[in-house]
């Protein structure tokens, strides 16, 4: 908001004669200059004006009254340490941290999930009001941790699922270090070990927190009728997109040695995963997602496909009202909305209801005849073929793949 | 085997009526499909809603009167130490009240138990003394653990529906009024840290969209596609579209 408020109230009661009765003299110009104000041109050269170097050189770009140091900061010889507009960023220490924020990540496979950087951005939050440092705790990782906002690392030990003796070991760091937050992703695994902390603590657990800055926190109660806000109390989990990914320049990740944690005699022995079996999944929760369209005649081949590929079937619309496909096949927007990683169209075009449907999904593929279709737009890898004949080739490469 | 379903007294979502919570009928099932001497324990005020887990199948029903806003927790830690079950099976979270999801937690603790979350199958393992439980994950994968008893098993959304209501079983059931001896549960850490106030709804970020920019930005970045498309190809024979598609897939990570 460049452009001063109006007040009309004090403007009258600028004009106003003084005497018994309210009178005001509208013709009269107010003294301090309401209106327009004038120009100064010999003030805007000097604000517009860019220090150092012996040519006179201006930057118009800004707006009067704002402070111009960020971007000059930039343009000069030798930038401030702090300047956040730097080309290469250099990563950003915090050496000396006033206090310490856990932030602990699922990480499965190495990989920082969406839901575990929005617990980073969070635990950011809280550090960058009052200069302290985000420790990461998460299994080794293959990611970045600098660029997701952390300051330290600290690696958790990664026996499988053993959230046991990944409790014991996060204890021994919070007593170790006397974080003043502990920042868990309300995830499965995530809410089981923060939990499994909060009573070996002894201390309460803020759960599900929908809104986080550094000031407050406001988690749900009651089935969503009552909330309860607060300052942020020292264990937290973070519901899913709450809160953003830290976006800005990447932090150090230094790592930290962690510390011996005490012996635990687990109660799970041991676990194995099972993985989805997409056959039976439901569309909503698929993972990968092969789907047909009106382009498609071959509905056994079809079926193959999807088995062979480890794919959960869809349809277009157009296919489930023939009776192609179930109807529980349907994506898009009167049919099922995706959470898939993955979407592979077979001849479909990419109708909005359609493409409603696969909104979420990451990555697309696409095959189809017509150059100009909206799928083919969408799909970050798109093949201009019959799919009924692309469909066989791809059993048979599977098959040799497979063989 | 002795077997506790943890009951509570919930509230319905929409009406917020006194209901049995939906996993806690849930549990119920899983339990008698384990088999064993199955019976319920709750600590409320009133049985309404609670008591209606006679009529899911639970043929005994142990309720401790509790106060208005009385601590539950070492009531039902100090009945429990007294029956002795070997699985305790619980909801997730309570529905209406305070819904942090400790209790099965916190019950654990106090008796020694080890905690197995989120179950949607379970039979006994192998071994003497150990279960095999089915846990859910996101994206309907699974995992099974294999634990030792005695332990605590909280139940998912996804496991078997509850057995029907029947008129004749809920009759059939017993409900006990039961008493227990049990220290005064620690006061709240700290009272009125937290304001208390109605529920104003949040929307969630939108996956993909952008934190930068102005309102019009953030929309374009969340509902267009990827900017200019991705690679088109043209005049493959199938098989090159077929080895381009796959070599994609792998590349993903997608195929296994
Ligand atoms: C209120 C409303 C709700 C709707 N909700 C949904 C919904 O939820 N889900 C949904 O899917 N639709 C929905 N629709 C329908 C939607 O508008 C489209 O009609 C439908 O998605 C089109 O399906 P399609 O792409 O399979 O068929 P078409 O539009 O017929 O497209 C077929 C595509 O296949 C290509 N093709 C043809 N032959 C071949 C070949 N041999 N090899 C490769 N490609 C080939 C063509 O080039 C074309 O691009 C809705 C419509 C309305 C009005």
């Amino acid at each position: 908001m460049s452009r001063p408020r109006k007040d009309p109230r004090a403007e009258r009661q600028a004009r106003a004669v003084p005497g018994q009765r309210p009178r005001y003299d509208l013709a009269r110009r107010p003294e301090t200059p309401g209106g327009r104000p004038r120009h100064d041109p010999r003030v805007e050269i000097a604000r517009a004006r860019v220090p150092g170097g012996a040519r006179l050189r201006l930057d118009r770009t800004q707006h009067a009254g704002s402070s111009p140091s960020v971007a000059i900061g930039a343009m000069s010889a030798t930038p401030p340490a702090s300047t956040t507009l730097l080309a290469a960023p250099t990563p950003r220490v915090v050496a000396e941290p006033a206090f310490l924020v856990f932030a602990v990540a699922d990480a499965p496979d190495g990989r920082l999930t969406g839901h575990d950087r929005q617990v980073l951005g969070g635990a950011r939050l809280l550090a960058d009001a009052d200069g302290g440092a985000v420790v990461l705790l998460a299994p080794p990782l293959v990611d970045d941790a600098g660029a997701a906002g952390a300051d330290r690392l600290l690696a958790l030990p990664s026996l499988g699922y053993a959230p046991e003796t990944l409790a014991a070991a996060l204890l021994a760091e919070i007593a170790a270090r006397a974080p003043r937050h502990i920042l868990f992703p309300e995830s499965p695994d995530g809410g089981d070990l923060a939990r499994r902390v909060a009573v070996s603590l002894g201390e309460p657990l803020f759960a599900d927190v929908e809104q986080l800055s550094a000031r407050t926190a406001i988690r749900p109660t009651g089935g969503r009728r009552r909330e309860q806000a607060g300052a942020p109390p020292r264990l937290m989990t973070l519901g899913e997109g709450r809160v953003a990914p830290h976006l800005g320049d990447p932090h150090e990740a230094r790592t930290i040695d962690p510390c011996e944690p005490t012996e635990t005699t687990p109660g799970i022995l041991r676990a194995e995963a099972v993985p989805a079996d997409p056959a039976t999944v439901s569309l909503a929760d698929a993972r990968f997602v092969v789907s047909a369209g009106n382009g498609i005649t071959d509905f056994t081949s079809f079926k193959h496909l999807a088995a062979a590929l480890g794919a959960t079937p869809g349809a277009s619309r157009v296919v489930c009202d023939a009776g192609l496909m179930p109807r529980a096949a349907q994506v898009g927007a009167s049919g099922t909305v995706l959470d898939a990683d993955c979407y592979f169209a077979l001849g479909i075009a990419g109708a909005p209801q359609h493409l409603q449907g696969i909104a979420g999904c990451e990555h697309v593929v696409a095959v189809n005849t017509d150059l100009h279709a909206a799928m083919v737009e969408r799909a970050e890898l798109s093949i201009i073929a019959d799919a009924q004949a692309v469909m066989p080739a791809l059993l048979r490469l599977l098959a040799e793949g497979g063989a | 085997m002795k077997i506790t379903v943890l009951l509570s007294p919930g509230l319905h979502p929409l009406s917020g009526k006194p209901v049995l919570p939906r996993l806690e009928a849930q549990a119920i099932a899983l339990g008698k499909s384990l088999g064993g001497v199955l019976s319920g324990l709750a600590a409320a005020s009133c049985p309404d809603g609670v008591a209606d887990a006679l009529g899911h199948g639970l043929a005994q029903l142990d309720l401790i009167a509790t106060t208005e806003g009385e601590d539950p927790m070492p009531l039902l830690a100090a009945a429990l130490a007294e029956d002795g079950p070997k699985l305790v099976l619980a909801g997730r979270r309570s529905q209406g009240g305070e819904e942090s999801g400790l209790v099965p937690y916190a019950l654990a603790k106090a008796l020694g138990l080890g905690v197995v979350a989120d179950a949607v199958a379970i039979e006994p393992g192998t071994e003497p003394g150990t279960l095999s439980i089915l846990q859910a994950l996101p994206k309907g994968a699974r995992r099974r653990v294999v634990a030792r008893l005695p332990m605590v098993v909280t139940v998912h959304p996804a496991a078997p529906p509850a057995l029907p209501y029947a008129y004749g079983a809920a009759r059939r059931g017993t409900l006990r009024a039961r008493r227990v001896q049990a220290a005064p549960g620690a006061p709240d850490a700290a009272p009125g840290l937290f304001e208390e106030r109605a529920y104003r709804k949040r929307p969630k970020l939108m996956r993909g969209a952008g934190t930068g920019g102005s309102a019009a930005e953030r929309l374009r970045a969340a509902t267009e596609a990827g900017g200019a498309g991705g690679r088109v190809l043209t005049d493959l024979s199938p098989e090159q579209a077929a080895r381009t598609i796959l070599d994609h897939l792998a590349g993903l990570g997608i195929l296994r």
